[in-house]
């Protein structure tokens, strides 16, 4: 995208984040190298790459768990690089980690209560409850029951329901659709849009690209640590860099491209 | 008969003062990730709190107890901050550092030891606590110091659950004690978490140490032998488990009792390591030992 065509997409939405130059690791492994995105307010956001090229890690140093060597990021107005992950909560960005991790010896109700801890307000808690069993029926009829006995698919809605709890402004979340049966996943991600329409930022980290960018507005693909391409959702669905690395092709495309 | 019954009150009693120490070493573990050693030294100087504000302050029981809890949770969070808290970090993040955390705790246990030897002397002090006359059931007398000890240490636990079943803040810590990353994640501030459970494990300890004061004298190395039993609790109950360490803590007791009271009295410290190989030969996790997983 041009850089005029970018700065106009970016006034008309506002941006809600802003990471510039993000450079970290593990230890003194070094996992980031560079790494820069904007996220308009209101938008879902694709985050792409393949395994082992810094998507995790670069939610980590956003959510505070990794703490970053370089470079800054700027959140609804304020810098939140190097604050403690629990205060970045209270700001109002919140991360779902990858792999489901619920806490097995509480409740469903238990685990989503625990995502409403900034909140001092028991009736504002009570409030976030209902809201996120809106968003999922299913943990309402399983409420009282201990979250170590529930499917892969109810432990990620009691993972993204966690999330919501504290009212965030943003969430961040790690593959939301690994490991899921298909149908699992089109629920969580019909869900993730209707979370989006009413008002909440997205970013989504995926391995299942198409979908991502079919759901997402904006995309981008990270490659050793930095941001590799990026632009609107339905360009880089189209576009041939994306398509070869990340999509595969159509199997039609496939066969052309043997027969060449 | 009555004899048996008898040995079955005593055991249960000192049981629940060694269920008290193994809560608190318990509580820590499955806080911080941390065996701590020095327990045994937090029950003592938490006896010595109670016996200053009994005996210079002259505070009635109940506020001399419900002070020395105090005071000692506040004690045991300063050590957490000024000491632990580096080495937790030092092993990266709030996980066992190895070797380095097992060390300082002793070598807190002996700083602790010679700083209440310091100050108190190492003269065995008499508690005196003027329970009243005991209560007859029957054939059976209850002094009312062990009356005393089970009410109170019931009480404790009873409140515990409930801060950790029922309150924002009891689930913030069960959070912490599973996963940290996912505490931080929801919001909690695990470090402030982390203090207090340390602080709460030392209060159990020291509410300990106040209730078996009046029964034995409280003197500078009353720590040694109730933090083995306490140890051995906790690993029959299974380590970490804090319903396993109360089991443990009776069981434990009431072992020793009926060994000091049928077997022999010169043996006494043996039969709780009899317990402890016999449980550990049976089920090495402990009797209501979980998967560290399930630990929350």
């Amino acid at each position: 995208m041009s850089l005029s065509a970018r700065l106009g997409y970016e006034k008309r939405q506002g941006r809600v984040l802003e990471i510039n130059d993000l450079i970290g690791g593990y230890g003194s492994v070094q996992i980031l190298n560079g790494a820069s995105l904007r996220i308009g307010r209101g938008q879902i956001v694709a985050l792409l790459g393949g395994n082992g090229t810094g998507k995790s890690t670069l939610l980590k140093a956003i959510s505070g768990l990794l703490r970053p060597w370089s470079g800054s990021i700027v959140f609804d107005g304020s810098r939140i690089d190097g604050l403690r992950p629990d205060r970045i909560v209270r700001r109002g960005l919140v991360q779902v980690t990858q792999g489901k991790e619920a806490f097995p010896g509480m409740t469903v109700e238990e685990n989503l209560s625990l995502g409403a801890h900034v909140e001092r307000d028991r009736a504002k808690r009570a409030a976030s409850l209902e809201r996120v069993y809106s968003y999922f029926p299913m943990l309402k009829e399983k409420r009282g029951q201990f979250s170590g006995t529930l499917s892969g698919g109810q432990l990620q809605m009691v993972c993204i329901g966690r999330g919501l709890m504290s009212n965030p402004k943003m969430i961040m979340l790690d593959e939301p659709s690994a490991a899921l049966a298909p149908q699992v996943v089109l629920d969580i991600f019909r869900t993730i849009h209707r979370i989006s329409r009413d008002g909440m930022t997205v970013l989504l980290v995926e391995q299942n690209v198409r979908m991502a960018l079919l759901l997402a507005q904006y995309g981008y693909v990270i490659r050793d640590g930095s941001i590799h391409i990026e632009g609107p959702a339905d360009q880089l669905l189209h576009d041939d860099n994306v398509r070869l690395a990340y999509l595969g092709g159509t199997v039609a495309n496939r066969e052309a491209t043997l027969r060449r | 008969m009555d004899y048996l019954i008898d040995l079955v009150i005593i055991g249960l009693s000192v049981g629940m003062v060694y269920a008290l120490v193994a809560l608190g070493i318990s509580l820590i573990y499955s806080g911080l990730d941390i065996v701590h050693f020095a327990h045994g030294e937090i029950y003592m100087i938490g006896a010595f709190i109670g016996l200053v504000l009994f005996q210079r302050l002259a505070l009635p029981y109940i506020p001399t107890l419900l002070l020395a809890i105090i005071l000692t949770g506040l004690l045991g969070i300063v050590l957490e901050r000024l000491f632990y808290r580096r080495l937790t970090r030092a092993g990266g993040g709030y996980t066992v550092a190895g070797m380095g955390m097992i060390i300082a705790g002793f070598g807190m246990s002996i700083v602790l030891q010679n700083v209440a030897f310091l100050i108190w002397g190492a003269k065995p002090l008499p508690f005196p606590v003027p329970f009243g006359r005991p209560i007859e059931l029957g054939n059976l007398t209850l002094p009312m110091s062990y009356v005393w000890i089970v009410a109170a240490a019931l009480l404790l636990m009873f409140s515990l659950n409930l801060l950790l079943r029922k309150t924002r803040l009891g689930l913030a810590m069960r959070a912490v004690a599973y996963n940290k990353d996912i505490a931080y994640l929801s919001g909690v501030n695990v470090p402030l978490m982390i203090s207090l459970i340390f602080g709460i494990g030392c209060a159990l300890g020291a509410a300990a140490g106040v209730l078996i004061g009046p029964i034995n004298y409280v003197q500078v190395l009353m720590g040694i032998g109730v933090l083995i039993k306490a140890f051995a609790a906790a690993v029959v109950g299974g380590f970490g488990s804090l319903p396993g360490a109360i089991l443990g803590g009776l069981l434990v007791g009431v072992v020793e009792s009926l060994g000091a009271g049928f077997v022999s009295g010169t043996y006494k410290d043996v039969y709780a390591f009899i317990l402890l190989i016999v449980v550990l030969l049976l089920k090495p996790s402990g009797l209501l030992g979980v998967e560290a997983k399930l630990k929350a």
